[in-house]
């Protein structure tokens, strides 16, 4: 009897030991799944982390954590980087976690509340929102351990905010329009031009559904093209989110009617699918360019790649429409996404060396292959000249073609609230499409929205 | 040295009768979900219940705003279109389902060898319908070609844009619900089994036919089991969220942005935090609400057999 209970007791004790045991090992478990082909250096490497002096004689080992969203041939290229380094610094482990945007942020926004943050964390227009939690590069740049002699500061400066290098940019890019010359061609529609507008846009999709009876043009990034880089069309001083980013950059807000008036008629005539439609986009791979159901779409001009190859078919860059044929092009170019180390980091040096590398070793950025965007510097341009490919030219020549335009001062930053004011965009348009208010008054009830995150 | 050895013993006695207890085994035994329940479910629950009064955000440092969030959500046009989008859902889906379940579980009753196959069988959506595959799998039934559709066409009726049209979008999501109604019918299985044949011989013999003999008999003698079911699938309707979430983001246009989803997007997408702690209290205060006046009505409608 008296053994019985010893046992039970025994037993309730382990039982609780493995629990807690058990959520460790899953944790470490994953971590392998995710980097399975990293060798498990030194596990102790944790352990020592903590009074590890940041400055280092004999490489101890460290563990790096670092993630990113994307598409899977971003993953690839990454990973394939990864273990290039991991290769030339054996004291070095990167683990590694990929996620789309949505899951990244969210999974982002957790961790930053728990004060537990990647070390290297990629980070788009969206940082001023986690400027807390980004550790300022300046230093590390300045006593080189980033590498930055073959970039211009003018580079630098489109991912430095009030003074703080916040990040260095993974590649510039700028939006476009991918199209399908062969639809075009057999619908008989001249290919559109550059500066063309957005009225021959819209003619141009419903014409498209007249005669081919497909949509005239897949999912386009409605923000962008309404409001981040559709405002500006309409002045060079204007602009969605104010230059210092606790305001909106315009005042008026009849600016806003003709985006979304144009959507809600597209929508009505077929030229451009419906709400239900577009939710069944899930990626490049499943546009509607690509399957062949539309003639055009969106695309930010490193995308263009990826968007050519689920294609298969040659497919063809323009700029974005504009507001008249001489107005402003609107689109600039930006630093389409940046690497930032995180305040919780507790290796900062060891990741600024590794991101140097990742930015400007020229075999590294060869595997990359510029799909973050084009990059900013000199020597990776350089090394990747002779082995282009007829798409990469493309978006080359595209991007050169956009930095050419005069631009006004541009703000390619999304104030904290912007998440929210994007959705809230895309909800309005549907508004209108359903009847339920006329474009004038979405564009009213949207811009008093976004006015109101910023009292 | 004598004394200090009695006490010694003392002690040990003492260490052996707290032991050798019975409840202290039963506590170590619980100490999992003790130490769970309090670290994951009431923490959570206070520190919301403060956080409804800050602007909290998860990134920035949060400060005292009052009543704010709340006076905010009073005024906020999305928040009760997702209120009215939830009832919407309750109101319909949770009485679907439960006639369904009963349906299913009455055929089951009859007693063939093949019941208990069949029973699994049928609770299998219930285990994997919460499963993020499963409603990946709605989703492509009900898309522009999906088979639903392609059914439809050969039925020669017209293509249905399932999450184009906002009166359609929500009868997916409520009939992948009612599609996960193994639960309830294990439930309600096990009630009829509990009604005596007797009652069913008697009022044969009195002539009642069996349309008669379920609204007499089967329905007041299930009506504990209807009440419990009810009570549980109205609370987990109110929280729905992975339908929503995963297939249709709460579009189009809103139309299927269920309360659950708006908290959650307003908690992790939007970060504001305070604002979707708020949101979850006033659940809490709406469900609690229905779930009392479902108590308080079943006095009239369920039998127990105390009242006989």
């Amino acid at each position: 009897m008296k053994l019985r209970r010893i046992m039970v007791l025994i037993l309730a004790v382990s039982t609780m030991f493995a629990l807690v045991a058990c959520k460790g090992n899953q944790a470490e478990e994953t971590d392998k799944k995710d980097d399975k082909p990293v060798a498990t250096k030194a596990p102790e490497a944790t352990d020592d982390k903590e009074d590890e002096p940041v400055v280092e004689v004999a490489p101890e080992p460290v563990t790096l954590r670092m993630a990113w969203w994307g598409s899977q041939a971003r993953h690839d290229k990454t990973i394939a980087v990864i273990e290039m380094y991991q290769e030339l610094n054996p004291h070095v482990t990167i683990q590694y976690e990929f996620l789309d945007f949505d899951g990244y942020f969210q999974k982002l926004n957790t961790l930053v509340a728990s004060d537990d943050c990647w070390d290297i964390m990629q980070m788009g227009g969206n940082f001023p929102a986690y400027l807390s939690k980004i550790y300022p590069l300046n230093d590390l740049i300045a006593d080189g351990t980033i590498d930055t002699s073959n970039t211009t500061d003018a580079f630098l400066k489109t991912t430095r905010y009030n003074g703080i290098q916040v990040g260095v940019s993974n590649g510039v890019n700028t939006y476009g329009v991918a199209y399908d010359p062969a639809l075009f061609a057999e619908a008989g529609i001249p290919e559109p031009q550059e500066g063309w507008t957005w009225d021959e846009y819209a003619e141009i999709c419903n014409t498209f559904k007249e005669k081919l009876d497909i949509y005239g043009s897949s999912k386009f990034d409605d923000f962008a093209a309404g409001c981040g880089s559709g405002i500006p069309q309409y002045g060079l001083d204007y602009n969605f989110y104010a230059t210092t980013n606790d305001d909106l950059g315009f005042d008026d807000y009849t600016l806003l009617v003709d985006y979304i008036q144009m959507r809600a008629d597209l929508t009505a005539s077929g030229g451009y699918p419906d709400p239900g439609a577009i939710a069944e986009i899930k990626d490049i791979e499943g546009d509607f360019l690509v399957t062949g159901e539309a003639a055009m779409t969106w695309v930010a001009s490193n995308q263009f790649i990826a968007l050519s190859e689920a294609a298969g078919r040659e497919l063809k860059l323009v700029p974005m429409p504009r507001r008249t044929k001489d107005g402003p092009a609107g689109s600039a170019i930006q630093s389409s996404q940046m690497f930032s180390i995180s305040t919780d980091s507790k290796n900062p040096v060891e990741a600024a060396k590794f991101l140097s590398f990742f930015w400007g070793d020229a075999e590294a950025n060869k595997i990359l292959a510029n799909e973050r965007g084009m990059s900013i510097f000199n020597n990776v341009i350089k090394a990747l000249e002779p082995d282009l490919t007829p798409e990469q030219i493309k978006v080359n020549e595209f991007v050169n073609l956009i930095g050419s335009y005069e631009v006004g001062e541009t703000n390619p930053i999304s104030p904290a609230p912007s998440q929210e004011i994007q959705d809230y965009y895309k909800l309005i348009i549907e508004k209108v499409i359903y009847g339920e208010m006329t474009a004038d008054q979405a564009a009213k009830d949207y811009y008093d929205f976004a006015k109101s995150k910023f009292d | 040295m004598k004394k200090g050895k009695s006490s010694d013993s003392k002690q040990v006695l003492k260490v052996r009768r707290f032991i050798y207890n019975e409840t202290t085994a039963g506590y170590i035994f619980a100490l999992p979900f003790i130490i769970g329940f309090l670290g994951f479910t009431i923490v959570p629950i206070v520190s919301s219940f403060y956080y409804s009064f800050t602007d909290y955000s998860l990134i920035d440092k949060k400060s005292w705003v009052g009543l704010d969030n709340y006076v905010k959500l009073m005024g906020d046009k999305r928040f009760w279109n997702s209120v009215y989008v939830t009832f919407k859902y309750v109101i319909t889906s949770v009485p679907l389902k439960l006639i369904f379940a009963l349906f299913i579980a009455m055929i089951m009753t009859r007693k063939t060898r093949l019941t208990g196959f069949y029973r699994s069988l049928y609770y299998v959506p219930s285990l994997i319908g919460g499963s993020i595959a499963v409603t990946l799998v709605w989703k492509e039934l009900f898309s522009r070609r999906g088979l639903i559709n392609q059914m439809l066409g050969m039925l020669g009726i017209d293509r249905v844009s399932w999450f184009g049209d906002q009166r359609m979008a929500l009868i997916p999501l409520i009939l992948l619900t009612v599609w996960q109604f193994g639960s309830s019918m294990i439930i309600f299985a096990a009630g009829l089994k509990q009604i005596p044949t007797t009652y069913y011989e008697a009022a044969k013999i009195d002539g009642a036919n069996r349309i008669k003999s379920f609204f007499k008999i089967t329905l007041p003698c299930l009506s504990p089991v209807i009440l419990y079911n009810l009570v549980m699938q109205t609370i987990s309707a109110f929280m729905t969220f992975t339908q929503a979430f995963v297939i249709t983001s709460g579009g189009p246009n809103d139309a299927t942005n269920f309360y659950a989803l708006y908290m959650y997007n307003n908690a992790f997408t939007y970060r504001n935090m305070g604002y979707a702690s708020a949101m979850s209290w006033i659940m809490l205060v709406v469900i609690s609400i229905v779930t009392l006046v479902i108590f308080k009505s079943s006095k009239y409608w369920v039998f127990s057999e105390a009242d006989k």
